[in-house]
Formats: C-alpha cells, structure tokens, sequence
C-alpha cells in the first residue's frame, strides 16, 4: 500500500532537502576530528596559558617569566628552603583543618537536627563567616606571638564556619520521612546517627571540608605572610619584600602545583566516595 | 494542669469547634515564633559574653572591649571620612566584579555548549578557583602596584572562576526541550540565544553573584591592606601599624556592616525584579 | 499535490563496538495537503524519531526527505510536543509571538485568534507556570496553528493529560483542522484516537517497517461517541491483532539520543 517514488515532485514550488548523517560524516576531515579531541583541547589550553604567561611578563617589567621563575625555584631547592618551610605550613594547616572538621561536624550536625540550637547559633556563624581572614591573621600574631599557634587558630577559625553551613544543610536534607521511619519503628539514638544521618551527610560533610580547605589555605597563608615563624607564607613575604617577584612567583607554582595534586588525587577521590549511593542509579 | 489544657489542642475533651482549634493552633505557633526570637536574641548576647571574655583573657590592648570598638565606630561616622573610603572600597569591588562578569560568563557560556571549550577550560577554571585568595591579591600589586587597578583586578580574579563554574552549570541545565522546541519552529541561533539560553542562565549568574559578594569585598580589603591608596583595607592597615586595635576591629564591624545592607538591598532587589516569572518568586513579592 | 515526500529512509543507531540498532528502515510515503494523517505503532517502533527527522530535529542515517511549500520559500513547519514546551519566563501571548518569522500586527491579531480557538484569549498575559497542563497544551497547539505551517506535526500531544481533559482537546483539535485545513502528520500510540482523528493511518511495526497504510472515511465532525467511530476503531483494532503479537516478541529498544 505505500506509496514508492523515486523521483520527488517537484513543480513550480520551493522544495527544501535535508542531508542524511552519512553524507555529513563524508564531509569531515580526518585533521579536524583530532585537533578537536579533548586531549588536543587540554593541551592547546595549557600552550595558550604559557603563551599568555610570556606576553603579560613581556608587558609588564614586573611580572617575571617561566624561565625566571623557574631558575628561582630551582634556587630555593638547592638552598634547601622548600622542604622545612613546606613543611611547617602543611602541620599548621592539618591540625587546624581537622580541629575545623570535627568541631564543623558536631555543630552542623546538632543545627540540623533540632530547631533550637539552629535558632541558637545562626547568628555566631553568620557573624564567623563575614568577619574576614586577615582580621583574624592580625589578632591572632598579636595573641600568639610568632609560633604555630597563631596560624593554626586563623585556619580553624576561618574555615570551621563553612564546615558548619555544609554540614547542617546536609542533615536538614535528611529526608523526614526516613526519619519518622526511625522514629516509629523505635531505632535507637545512636543508630539513627550512625545509620541514617552520617552516610546521608558524608557528601555534604566532604564538600564541606573541601571548601574549608580552600578557605583555611588562605588562612594559614596570611597568618604566616604577619607571623614571622617560618613556611609558605613567611618565605613568600620574605622574596615579595625583597622585590625579588620571580621568588614569590616560584613559592606560588609550588604551593599550586600542591593544592592541584591534593584536591586531584585525594579530595576528588573522597567526595566521589562519600557521594556513591546518590550516583549510583 | 489548666495552663496544659489552654496551650494543647489535643489534650482537652474533644471540642471540634473549628474556630477554638485554630485560635489554639495560632496561639502555639505565636509561642514557637516567640521562643524562636528569644533564642536568637540569646545567640547575640552569647557573641557579646565570647567577645568580652576573650578580651578580658588576652587584656583589652589586644583585643579592645565591645564598647570600646563602638566608640571608635561612632568616632569614625562623626568625622565622616568614612564615606569616602567605602565608597572607593565598593565601586572597587563592583569594578572587579564587573570585569569577571564579563571575562567568566562567556568563558562559562562556551564551556556549557561546547565539548571542546569544556575541555579547553575545565581545568583551568577549577584550579583557578582553588588558588587562595592571598596569591591574588600579591600577584594583582605585582602587575598593578599601588592603584586602585590592584584590588580590582583581585576581585577579579578570585569570582571569574565562579561565575564561568555557574554559568556553565546553568548552560547544562537548560531544557534541551526548549532548545528542539526552537529548532522545529525554525529559530535561529540567535534568538535561541536571547530567548532561550540567556533567561535559563539569569538566576545561575545571580547564584554565583551573591556567592562571590561574600568573598570578593573580602578580597579587595585584603588587597588593599596589602598596598591601597584609599578604602576600607588602607585604613585597616594604617591603624594596625598604629596599633589602634580598636580602629580596626571599628572599621571592620562597619564595612561588615554596610556590606551586609547593600547585599539585601540591591542584590536581593535585583534579583527578584528578573527572576518574576518563577512561582516562588511571585509568593515572596506578595 | 505532496506536501511531504520520504523516500528509502533509514535511520540506525551507533551502539558502541560494531553494534548498531536499526529504528527505521528503508521506509517511503507521501503525504498530500490538507490531509490528517496519523503515525501509529508500539512503543519503540520508531514513529517519534520519524517525527523528528522530518522537522529536522534528529538527523537521518540515508534516504531523502522533501518538503514541498506551494507558497513559494521555505517550507513552514509547526510542532506540537507531547508536553508544552513553553518558554516559562515569557507570557502566554510573547510565547505565541517567540516562534513566528515577522511580528506585524496582522501576524499578533492572527495569534490572537487561534488562542481564541483553544479558549484562552483571557489567559494572554499569564506566565505558562501560572497555567495548568491541559491549558498549557492548548497554548501549545494554538501556537503552532499560529504559524501558519505547509506542515503541522504532533507528537502525542493528549498523552500526558488525564482522559477527561485530553477527549475536549481532541474535540478542539477536530474543530480548527476543519477550519484551517492544514496538512497533518500526528504519531500516536493509540489506534482509537487516530481512527477518531484522522483521514489515514499509517501503522509502523517494530523494527521500523511499515506494516499498513489504512484510510478512514468518515464524516466529520466525529466524537468518540458515535456508533460509526466506535465500529471502526473496533474494525481497526481486529486488523492489527498480529501486531500485537509482533510487538511482544520484540525487545523494546528505543536508544536514548
């Protein structure tokens, strides 16, 4: 019953025709599949940033090139600055973001489960999350003098308040019916946080932490640059006042070079875990 | 036992009578509502008790008393030098802001539609995003000196990965049924643009705008502590070298302050004026 | 005179490693004007992809597809999606407006007139979320009469209204095609619904074949109600028994794009 004709009428009317995949495919050539592939784009966006690199330092005479800085930071290695100062930064920020993430935890967690207490200490963490980093950083070099102390209370205090948000949004969004379920069917307390509310959490708990990380590196940096007991911060004031930028430009590279490494391998890693049950479908 | 009967409902003997049950209901949520208020004015006098306790453990040199910091707060309102600096110190952020808006939205706009100019950009973007504040602020005095080109090249620096994150988040979420819906109705690329694409990614960019808000005035006081002519930061710094605490706790509780009112007032304002289509906008205008 | 000529079309899907789905193979028909015709098959036998490769949405593995204008220019195509597909953050009336080519005043006072057809003149300034389904939908039809098309498409566009609310529309729907005339291609998956609705079926099978091609005739204007509809659905219905066992047999796979 259908109707077959191989050659389309075409009379005095306009008569449009569309081209099938296989002739567009055709058409394609083999170059511009490659130049276009996600590889070739990564590499084209990392040559484009050192072409930019180039022509801002040939702009401006203040900004130092790849190869200054480069040959500044090979410098600061063979002078055997890189590895104490690395490492007394990377002590000060651990033991502050881990005070940040366990006292985040308890606090967020208590926000979202009663009304109360949310009430409570809404005002102490939006007033924690404006007052700014350096505010702490000068406060605490002037309380704590030149040691650890002072940069690792700047790193908790600046970023334990993120933590908290984090946390209590993700316990509010513990569904209420799972948690009437608990209720009716009389789970006991303990269970309830350790079955229902933490494994719904642990996303929100890693994005939590992960956003402090971001905040408390800056916290640590400042207190430092103010302090004058040692790392990243203080190594990196040392080479700005001494208008020695290619210096401060090296500690940069190697301080990013760390955070990329770290939020790469472990942080992406953790959340993609902790995230499992909600990808999973 | 009375008092037990007045304020539950469902305890005394079953009276249906439908206008007793919602005075009772209205009663119980005026109390929860005044309860609530309570603990949240107990929240604030917790924030004094911390404040004074803290500085009557370090002595009030290190850090001044309340009412020593709102005495030099009202010291600086009355000479009124203040305007000025806030002035330079929010047209300074709203300038850097202005320039991410215009540098990341494209770059995010690219990254949503194009599979290439994702992978060309992801992650540069998300490292860019990770960088702490401090190196921008440095590296923005490097190129700048001390101008006020410094603090917006920071604000700059430090929201453009945000807004070119959102925007191309929202180009991702874009009904792809709208986008057909054109296409069938043989619209051009453009109006797609407009009509389309544009309105899905407004609240998108006003997320990241409020999200940025926070952080970026943060930096450009920052950046000019580090090497400002003018604002909020340069006094900041000025009166640490002093060793005024007091001043700078002032200043800070100030811009805080002002930073505050202008997020409710003109964000929020704005924002509510483009988005009235949505249905839970509508309700909060009512 | 044929609106629309499809000849040897194909359509197959990549499906990784060597392995490609077939959805529509090798089929061929005409359409001529002012005719209602109506797509029908199981899930899964390609009469949504078909649609979409006529109005250019999805693109087509081989064969030919001709539109015909007799107004001269591009041929003008109107679409009407199994839901709205209004923008939300555009009234009703700058909906109807967003698709059409100029925006002279006889071209708003034509728009006006269709929304008036589907009963929702008042409605002009609403947001569509304002709306519920059912009017959002005519808004969706009105739109595309509103363009005035060569060729109106529907893609089973009462599937997602209740009953009650989808019988007005199609009753609606029979009310402007008699006064417009235009030429119609609607997919359904409901026999009952294209026997009420159209002047030919064509039946797709699984696989993507086509499995016959019937023409209804039968005065207009129908309602579900009438005895000579209700025979003929049950007449259709019988005819297709085989299909049925055919479209059991067969896996459903309709690869998401």
């Amino acid at each position: 019953m259908t109707t077959v004709s191989d050659q389309p009428t075409s009379a005095s009317s306009t008569v449009g025709r569309r081209r099938s995949t296989t002739e567009i495919e055709q058409d394609t050539p083999q170059w511009r599949k490659v130049l276009t592939s996600d590889p070739a784009a990564r590499v084209t966006s990392l040559l484009a940033f050192v072409l930019f690199w180039v022509v801002v330092s040939a702009l401006f005479d203040r900004v130092p090139g790849p190869v200054a800085v480069w040959t500044s930071l090979v410098d600061e290695f063979s002078r055997g600055e890189v590895f104490g100062n690395f490492g007394s930064t990377l002590y000060r920020f651990g033991v502050g973001v881990a005070l940040a993430t366990v006292v985040g935890v308890a606090v967020g967690v208590l926000m979202g489960l009663s009304q109360l207490s949310r009430a409570f200490l809404e005002s102490p963490v939006l007033v924690a999350l404006s007052i700014p980093a350096i505010i702490w950083a000068f406060l605490t070099v002037m309380w704590f003098g030149f040691g650890d102390t002072g940069p690792i209370i700047t790193t908790f205090l600046t970023s334990v308040p993120f933590v908290i948000v984090n946390v209590a949004q993700g316990v509010r969004g513990v569904s209420r019916d799972l948690r009437d379920m608990s209720a009716t069917y009389d789970v006991p307390m303990g269970r309830r946080v350790r079955d229902l509310v933490l494994p719904a959490v642990t996303g929100y708990i890693a994005a939590g932490v992960r956003f402090a990380i971001i905040i408390g590196w800056n916290g640590v940096l400042l207190a430092e640059w103010f302090g004058g007991g040692g790392g990243v911060g203080y190594r990196a004031r040392f080479w700005y006042d001494a208008n020695r930028y290619a210096g401060f430009a090296a500690w940069v590279v190697l301080f990013v070079g760390f955070i990329v490494l770290l939020d790469r391998f472990v942080l992406d890693k953790a959340i993609q875990r902790s995230f499992r049950w909600r990808d999973a479908r | 036992m009375t008092d037990q009967l007045v304020m539950g409902p469902d305890t005394g003997p079953s009276t249906p009578a439908a206008p007793d049950r919602e005075a009772a209901a209205r009663r119980t949520a005026r109390g929860r509502r005044w309860r609530r208020t309570a603990v949240l004015a107990l929240g604030w006098v917790a924030i004094y008790a911390v404040w004074e306790a803290t500085s009557w453990w370090f002595g009030s040199r290190l850090l001044p008393r309340p009412h020593e910091v709102l005495q030099s707060a009202i010291e600086i309102i009355e000479t009124g030098n203040f305007v000025g600096d806030f002035s330079a110190s929010v047209l300074k952020t709203f300038a850097g802001f202005g320039v991410a808006a215009l540098v990341g939205a494209p770059i995010g706009y690219a990254m949503g539609r194009s599979r290439y100019w994702r992978a060309f950009f992801h992650d540069g973007v998300t490292i860019a995003g990770t960088i702490p504040a401090i190196v921008y602020a440095v590296m923005s005095l490097i190129v700048f000196g001390l101008s006020n080109l410094g603090p917006i090249l920071a604000v700059a620096l430090v929201s453009a990965p945000y807004v070119a994150l959102n925007v191309a988040e929202g180009i991702r979420g874009v009904d792809n049924q709208l986008i057909t819906m054109s296409e069938a109705f043989g619209r051009t690329p453009r109006q797609i643009r407009r009509e389309v694409l544009v309105p899905t990614i407004v609240p998108f960019v006003f997320a990241a705008i409020r999200m940025c808000f926070a952080v970026a005035w943060k930096v450009e006081a920052l950046t000019e502590v580090f090497g400002g002519r003018s604002g909020v930061g340069f006094q900041i710094r000025t009166e640490y070298q002093l060793y005024d605490i007091s001043a700078v706790l002032a200043w800070m509780v100030l811009f805080i302050a002002f930073m505050l009112v202008i997020e409710r007032l003109v964000l929020a304002k704005a924002e509510s004026r483009l988005l009235a289509w949505r249905p839970e906008e509508r309700g909060a205008a009512l | 005179m044929a609106v629309l000529t499809v000849t040897n079309l194909s359509k197959t899907f990549n499906l990784g490693t060597a392995r490609e789905s077939r959805i529509l193979d090798d089929i061929s028909f005409e359409v001529s004007g002012q005719t209602f015709v109506s797509i029908v098959g199981p899930s899964g036998c390609g009469k949504s992809t078909l649609l979409n490769i006529i109005s250019g949405v999805e693109e087509h593995t081989s064969g030919d597809i001709t539109l015909t204008s007799d107004a001269g220019g591009p041929a003008r195509m109107g679409y009407v999606f199994q839901d709205p597909r209004l923008l939300p953050w555009r009234s009703v009336m700058k909906n109807m407006m967003y698709v059409q080519d100029d925006q002279s005043r006889d071209t708003v006072a034509r728009a006006e007139r269709y929304l008036d057809m589907v009963g929702l003149k008042k409605n002009a300034d609403f947001y569509p979320g304002q709306l519920s389904g059912g009017m959002q939908q005519r808004v969706g039809i009105a739109r595309a009469f509103a363009v005035e098309p060569d060729l109106l498409l529907m893609d089973e566009p009462f599937s997602h209204l209740d009953a009650i609310t989808a019988r007005g529309l199609r009753e609606q729907l029979q009310d402007i095609w008699a006064q417009s005339k235009k030429t119609v291609v609607f997919v359904t998956h409901d026999v009952v619904e294209a026997v009420e609705l159209s002047d030919r079926i064509i039946v797709l099978q699984p696989g993507g074949l086509i499995y016959e091609d019937i023409t209804i005739d039968l005065p207009r204007p129908r309602r579900q109600s009438d005895k000579a509809v209700a025979t003929l659905q049950a007449d259709v219905l019988a005819r297709l028994e085989t299909l049925k066992a055919m479209a059991a047999a067969e896996p459903v796979a309709e690869p998401v794009a």
